[in-house]
């Protein structure tokens, strides 16, 4: 069965909507709640990033909204129908990379064409075209475990993007990088999603990160989750298009970095520190 | 640069260790030296044990080319080495043939799994020597029956090696096949299989030797022909040279076995280059 529900006259409807999402996990007889009511959508070519304290269910939530776990109760919505069985139209990076080991970069890349039954010429083309975009020349027939955290991180990106994603997922991409690594991969990801126009919903526990990044923060309470604030970062902001470091030490940066981050903290439980 | 695995003694750093990369093969050559020497002084050296019980390392290596040409109980060494081989491959052959894709689908189909897993945890435990006589009663006691053994002996270390394999990968990574498009079959044999190789390949291996001891077993017990039965003929004439000769043949037609399977599979493990130093 396919719901259908047209948007109201004049609104926008939402690229992927997440309603009323609740989880819940039973281990060893004990049932602990991991979501508790969330709600969340993310307009076409928006860049939504979702930030919380750790153990709140950003993962989770971004998991559900692939199709890879099902949800305890509510509905993930694309282009106003339910959302199917995980497939290529929502295409998720994670944090570990998950590259398939026995394959080349090259082979990587193409998998997802060969199983959409793409020519091989094609394949080939394309898989070229996404090498060159995320800068992999010359690697194109390394193994994964022959390249650097980054390089495998942008194997990863690579492999969705050659599938023309309606959605990019991207659970904690860069949380397995070193801080340098990490900012590189912030800018490129930055640009590539601005001139490709891509729809992504972004999980990170970085504040910073979530704030570069987003066109729309979200922000999640401690477990059990659930939206507790969006904060919209504006598109013409005046450090868009710099460095990290550039923008980091922007004024307006820093407030929406502060604002983002006093909200988060009021969730991470901890007493305040107090002179003795 | 990788550190290499070898014990260095200490003052030898900076030079290395005496013979270079070839320390480890002159070490083992040296020990196998060492245990001939030992074996002659005990047998010919000194009559310690006597020609009755035990052949010296010189009567025994001239049995074993005596026995190249002159058949010993109906058959030339080569002759026995052939038969055993051929009842080797046939119960290898099929048990990687069926045994991998089993434990694929263990690994791959629960509801397969809870049907056929007891019955094959049963079966296990069963030793191949006591599918020796069943074996005979419906196959008579020929290729066939031994060939049995050996499948028997061959057939868990394929299933249980290729399910473990695939089991103990790393989730995400299947569950970033599905993402991009892929079908559970598809997961399984172009994702799952190929970076499972090591598991599946280490129970290749193992089938191999436990191929080839379950069949010099059933030899001795049943068949005219064949290594294991060649040394028990030796027992029962009173001539130790033979069963040395024999059973020396048996550990290195073994050896030459394990070499086989590890070089055709090795194309398998290309892709790992560099994660192992190697063995």
């Amino acid at each position: 069965m396919v719901e259908t529900e047209q948007a109201p006259p004049g609104t926008v409807q939402p690229k992927l909507t997440l309603r009323g999402i609740r989880k819940s996990f039973t281990r060893r007889k004990i049932t602990v709640e991991a979501i508790a009511g969330a709600d969340l959508s993310v307009n076409q070519g928006e860049f939504v990033t979702l930030v919380g304290p750790s153990g709140c269910g950003k993962s989770t939530l971004l998991m559900i909204a692939a199709g890879l776990e099902e949800p305890t109760e509510g509905d993930v919505v694309v282009d106003g129908r339910l959302a199917g069985p995980p497939g290529p139209d929502r295409c998720v990076v994670f944090q570990r990379f998950a590259l398939f080991p026995a394959m080349t970069v090259r082979k990587n890349i193409e998998f997802g064409l060969r199983m959409a039954r793409v020519s091989s010429k094609e394949r080939a083309e394309r898989a070229l075209a996404e090498i060159e975009m995320v800068g992999l020349q010359g690697f194109e027939d390394a193994y994964p475990h022959e390249l650097s955290g980054g390089m495998q991180q942008r194997v990863a990106i690579a492999r969705a993007l050659v599938l023309e994603p309606d959605i990019l997922l991207m659970d904690e991409p860069f949380g397995a990088l070193d801080a340098q690594t990490r900012a590189v991969m912030q800018e490129q990801v930055a640009r590539l999603c601005s001139e490709l126009n891509l729809t992504v919903l972004f999980v990170t526990h970085s504040v910073e990160e979530a704030v570069y990044l987003g066109d729309r923060v979200a922000i999640m309470t401690a477990r059990p989750g659930r939206i507790k604030d969006q904060i919209l970062v504006p598109k013409d902001a005046d450090w868009r298009g710099l460095s990290v470091e550039d923008a980091t030490g922007h004024a307006d940066f820093s407030a929406l970095r502060t604002a983002v981050w006093k909200q988060v903290k009021e969730e991470l439980n901890v007493r305040p520190a107090t002179k003795s | 640069m990788r550190v290499t695995e070898q014990q260095r003694p200490v003052g030898q750093i900076r030079n290395g260790p005496p013979f270079g990369r070839h320390m480890p093969a002159v070490v083992g050559m040296t020990a196998l030296v060492f245990v001939v020497v030992v074996w002659w002084i005990l047998t010919a050296g000194t009559n310690i044990m006597s020609p009755q019980v035990m052949a010296s390392p010189t009567d025994s290596a001239w049995t074993l080319g005596r026995l190249m040409v002159d058949p010993f109980a109906g058959s030339t060494l080569p002759e026995h080495a052939l038969a055993s081989l051929n009842r080797w491959a046939r119960g290898y052959l099929a048990a990687v043939i069926l045994g991998v894709p089993l434990g694929a689908i263990f690994a791959w189909y629960r509801d397969v799994r809870s049907a056929l897993s007891p019955i094959f945890e049963t079966l296990r435990y069963i030793p191949p020597f006591a599918w020796v006589p069943i074996a005979i009663l419906w196959f008579g006691p020929g290729t066939t029956a031994q060939a049995i053994v050996v499948f028997i002996a061959a057939f868990p270390p394929c299933v249980i090696n290729t399910h473990r394999a695939l089991t103990t990968l790393d989730p995400t990574v299947l569950r970033a096949a599905r993402t991009v498009g892929a079908s559970r079959l598809a997961t399984l044999i172009r994702v799952a299989l190929p970076a499972s190789t090591p598991g599946i390949t280490a129970g290749l291996r193992i089938a191999v030797s436990n191929g080839w001891m379950a069949l010099m077993g059933a030899e001795l017990i049943v068949g005219q022909k064949g290594l294991g039965f060649l040394i028990n003929a030796g027992g029962e004439n009173g001539q130790p040279d033979v069963i040395i000769a024999g059973m020396v043949s048996i550990g290195i037609l073994g050896l030459i076995l394990d070499t086989l399977v590890l070089t055709l599979t090795r194309p398998m493990l290309q892709w790992r280059k560099g994660i192992e130093s190697g063995d």
